[in-house]
């Protein structure tokens, strides 16, 4: 075996007619075989070796003598095995030059990785002080380098995951650098669509670096990561947007147009507001799964923490599991979901209510679903006379700042009703409208009573305009009276 | 009726001899022609300060000069209390009208020539009074601690800074610390109502005073062409009469501007909030401030901010002391370069305010 | 002063009657004009309802009455506040409005938290933001008691 072996690698290294003359020369290698040792055996199927650069490309020295002194003399450059960021950095001597990757090896790979690597998670991290976490061959192999492309390759989508694993599975190797992250990513990730099709041997789904990229992974918690909360659905739809990537897979592409159109979307993505739900906060990360008919209100339920417990305790809970309806999305919809309007309730044709509830079929809903409409009607129709009011008053000039604070209250009795609808209880919901509703009253009498302040003022401003009035004319025809007589005097 | 009023006024003239003081005041005449309508501005000047102190005392029921309070008792004031929006309206309205009142007074003042010889004090009293009403403007304004006033504080005390050797150390007296602080606004209170008022008081008296014993200055042209007697009118009862109708019509007006403009109060000043847009001096500062935004920043060596600075201060104080300096004047002579300087002055004022507000 | 020129040259026409309608104007007007001044300074001068601004500190209520393990939305100037009492007795306040999206937020006994019931916002009894979507903690008042007066006031 290892004379067929050695055969073999005889044979490329003296009869391949491409690597020949470069080959011939290199007496590294000549002995290093003879010695049987693993470095020199996996270099003969390096992308290195095979573009012809020899041992001495790393290790220095002169690799066309097979005088030993000579050829690993320190004085020729020798230097032994790289240690630490010294590894990176002999890669990025030729990585990152055009003039050796582009006019000599034709290459078009990027030339910023080790910029990249070394402003990455793994670049600036480092439990030694000494080096960083992760060096080129740390993920690439040292001697056996192959193209990403090459199925053999360390880093190819089959084979990253467990590349990755091999750190970030080990809880004893990393809690020495970050004691917090967890380490069961991987085996959530096989449970999820992604990683199960991965180990089925398709290298189009997501794997590790599709998400977290690979030379500038960064924290998750880090703006420019790509998984930061509002990077992430540009992330997901780099694939989940592309209809030619995704062909085949029998998925929609529509979620991340739907996404960004939906209240969530806005909120994330326009607003920045990382309290807004992203992609992973429905699905999970790892392990991502759309999540199922019964757990659906669990996920919305993290947030609309109310909302949920009021549905699951309401009479729809069971009418929607007998029927095997989705609970939120339902009415709600799921990535479109736009901000709830009180158009949803009630039995017009844009209310969802009546969609089940007809006066025929279901009078009892239909009823309730009808007076529920009318009430938050009615409180919106009070709460937008008092808040026009209101302005009026300000507008005018008056300080009504008390009115403007209650009607703060007024808006709080409205989201809380708009709540309480998930309850489907016609009284409960009545007892939150009544109380928006006294307060929408008091609102209104203190603006109305400003507002006829205004009005006082300028009835008053006219009385004290006539009374001098009166009184200047009066001093007028005093002032004439008494020059009149001065001139009679006269 | 009558008889009692008799019987009073007897017993109060067997006191302190009210006759002297009827037939001083019947004597006394206010000449008649063509400019004496320039007359009326010390008396509507004089009224409004009236207006202040008695509006400014009114205020003071209910004012808190602290940092945590100023703004919400002001804010109190206006809701809670009773015609409290009209009294400060009226004040803030009338403080206003009172600087351009005692504007004009001054410009007629200089154009008449009226500080001639014998009349030095009461030009350089009115001038030092007319200063007096600058600082209760400016201290007067930040006095709400709104969010206006406590960057235009902060920008006008910064000017003060500038100034060689002297301004550092008078910014921190004034802002009562290196910034402006509740410190500031305590030391502006004390300012606008007790320093101020007190000084403004004794210059008011002495301006008084030499007016009614001096009596009405004659203008020089006037007097020259008029062969006969100048034409006079009794000041009392027709000049005062004359005053009160006056008074009367600018209480209206006052009263009318508190309810159709009310002044604004704004929002709370938060000194760590960024400067809003838009920070604009009360308009009687507006073409100082214009100015020292169109001088470069370096002139032969010296700081634009402080050559305009020092142009000002020395511009006012030649203005102040023109009775000294304008001889010709004091003579009886026509000096026409006073008459040059001082519409170079109007208009140079009129076209700056016009351009900082226009910017 | 030109009109003055005028009323010199007038002929002389003075009735009785209209001297006695002179003084009537003159008086009456003069004293209607002193009670239109003197009307909106004394309505000034008259202590208003509410007699003094409370916006430096407010009072809370009385300490015997507030219960161990509960919280009350008090009003702040314009803005509500919460106060809580702990468990152990301790009171502390904070802004009760939600730094996510400015709903009220609530005590709630069963969990000991400070909660918002609009998006699931928990904030532990010291106002830090410790799950749902609040981006940072509540802004803190003070606390004082006098006698058996509790008082809010704002911190610093």
């Amino acid at each position: 075996m290892k004379a067929m072996l050695l055969a073999f690698v005889g044979l490329i290294s003296h009869g391949s007619l491409a690597a020949a003359s470069a080959q011939v020369e290199n007496q590294c290698l000549t002995c290093h075989e003879t010695l049987g040792d693993k470095p020199s055996e996996l270099f003969k199927h390096d992308i290195h070796f095979k573009k012809g650069i020899s041992c001495a490309g790393c290790h220095g020295g002169d690799s066309t003598s097979d005088d030993m002194e000579v050829a690993m003399n320190p004085k020729a450059g020798f230097i032994g095995v790289p240690k630490g960021d010294d590894i990176s950095r002999m890669c990025a001597k030729c990585h990152s030059s055009a003039a050796i990757m582009v006019k000599q090896y034709n290459s078009i790979l990027p030339r910023n990785q080790i910029e990249t690597l070394w402003e990455s998670v793994h670049g600036k991290l480092s439990t030694t002080g000494k080096e960083r976490i992760a060096q080129c061959t740390t993920c690439h192999d040292a001697h056996g380098i192959v193209s990403t492309k090459d199925p053999a390759s360390p880093v190819y989508p089959l084979n990253v995951t467990k590349t990755c694993a091999k750190c970030h599975s080990d809880a004893a190797f990393m809690r020495a650098y970050n004691p917090a992250l967890p380490v069961d990513q991987l085996d959530k990730y096989r449970t999820s669509v992604h990683g199960i099709r991965n180990k089925e041997g398709d290298v189009k789904v997501a794997e590790c670096a599709s998400c977290h990229g690979s030379h500038d992974i960064r924290a998750a918690s880090d703006v420019k990561s790509k998984v930061y909360a509002t990077n992430l659905p540009v992330t997901c739809a780099s694939c989940h947007a592309n209809r030619a990537y995704m062909k085949g897979y029998r998925l929609p592409i529509d979620q991340f147009g739907k996404f960004s159109k939906s209240v969530h979307g806005k909120a994330l993505l326009e607003k920045h507001d990382l309290g807004a739900p992203s992609c992973n906060d429905c699905h999970g990360n790892h392990g991502a799964v759309p999540p199922g008919v019964e757990s659906i209100s669990k996920v919305c339920g993290i947030c609309h923490a109310l909302n949920a417990d009021l549905f699951s305790s309401s009479p729809h809970k069971k009418a929607f599991d007998r029927r095997k309806l989705p609970e939120c999305e339902t009415c709600h919809g799921y990535h479109e979901t736009v901000a709830a309007t009180d158009e949803l309730l009630g039995v017009s044709p844009d209310a969802v209510c009546s969609r089940c509830h007809s006066p025929s079929k279901n009078p009892k809903g239909y009823l309730v679903a009808r007076t529920m409409r009318q009430l938050i009607d009615s409180l919106e129709a009070a709460e937008s006379r008092a808040a026009v009011l209101v302005n009026e008053a300000e507008q005018k000039g008056m300080e009504i700042s008390e009115a403007r604070f209650k009607l703060r209250d007024v808006r709080q009795a409205r989201l809380e009703s708009r709540t309480m609808v998930h309850s489907f209880d016609e009284e409960k919901f009545r007892a939150v409208i009544e109380k928006g509703l006294g307060v929408t009253s008091a609102v209104s009498a203190e603006a109305s009573d400003a507002i006829h302040e205004y009005y006082f003022r300028r009835w008053g401003l006219g009385v004290a305009t006539l009374i001098i009035t009166v009184l200047a004319v009066s001093v007028f025809l005093l002032i004439r009276r008494i020059e009149r007589r001065q001139q009679q005097k006269k | 009726m009558k008889a009692r009023l008799k019987k009073l006024y007897d017993w109060v003239d067997e006191r302190v001899q009210l006759e002297d003081l009827v037939e001083f005041m019947g004597k006394k005449y206010v000449p008649v022609h063509s400019h004496s309508v320039w007359y009326y501005f010390g008396g509507v000047s004089l009224f409004l300060f009236i207006i202040q102190v008695v509006t400014g005392i009114l205020l003071l029921m209910y004012y808190k000069g602290s940092e945590s309070l100023a703004f919400e008792s002001i804010q109190f004031l206006m809701s809670k209390v009773a015609f409290g929006w009209l009294i400060r309206s009226i004040h803030s309205w009338a403080a206003n009208l009172f600087i351009l009142a005692a504007m004009i007074h001054m410009f007629s003042v200089y154009f008449t020539k009226a500080y001639r010889k014998p009349r030095e004090i009461t030009w350089l009293t009115g001038m030092l009074m007319f200063f007096l009403a600058l600082g209760f403007g400016f201290s007067g304004y930040l006095l709400p601690w709104n969010e206006l006033a406590f960057f235009a504080t902060k920008v006008g005390t910064d000017i003060v800074g500038v100034v060689p050797l002297i301004g550092k150390p008078l910014m921190i007296l004034l802002r009562g610390g290196e910034e402006v602080t509740g410190a500031t606004l305590s030391r502006f209170f004390g300012l606008h109502v007790a320093i101020m008022p007190g000084i403004f008081t004794v210059f008011l008296t002495i301006h008084l005073l030499l007016v009614q014993r001096q009596g009405m200055s004659e203008p020089l042209g006037v007097e020259a062409n008029a062969g006969e007697e100048m034409r006079t009118m009794p000041f009392f009862p027709n000049f005062l009469l004359r005053d009160l109708l006056l008074w009367l019509i600018v209480l209206n007006l006052l009263a009318m501007l508190a309810v159709f403009f009310p002044w604004e109060l704004g929002r709370k000043a938060d000194p760590f909030a960024p400067a809003p847009a838009g920070i604009k001096p009360e308009w009687y500062f507006m073409f100082m401030f214009q100015t020292l935004k169109y001088i470069p920043a370096q002139v032969l060596f010296i700081d634009g901010e402080v050559l305009g600075i020092m142009l000002f201060g020395i511009a006012g104080l030649l203005w102040m002391l023109v009775p000294f300096w304008d001889r010709r004047s004091s003579r009886g002579e026509r000096n026409r370069v006073i008459n040059y300087i001082g519409i170079f002055a109007v208009i140079y004022i009129i076209v700056f305010t016009i351009l900082g507000w226009a910017s | 002063m030109r009109d003055s020129g005028k009323i010199y040259t007038q002929p002389t026409l003075s009735p009785p009657r209209r001297r006695d309608f002179l003084k009537y104007f003159l008086g009456g007007s003069l004293i209607a004009w002193l009670a239109s001044v003197l009307y909106p300074v004394l309505a000034y001068l008259k202590p208003p309802k509410q007699p003094e601004v409370e916006i430096s500190s407010v009072k809370a209520g009385k300490l015997s009455e507030i219960e161990k393990e509960s919280g009350r939305i008090i009003k702040f100037g314009t803005k509500p506040v919460i106060l809580i009492r702990t468990a152990v007795g301790d009171l502390r306040a904070f802004s009760a409005t939600c730094t996510h999206l400015d709903c009220t937020v609530q005590f709630r006994k069963d969990a000991g938290i400070i909660w918002c019931a609009c998006h699931n916002g928990q904030y532990d009894l010291n106002g830090r933001n410790i799950g749902g979507p609040p981006p940072r903690p509540l802004d803190e008042y003070r606390v004082i008691v006098q006698a058996d007066e509790v008082l809010i006031s704002k911190k610093g």
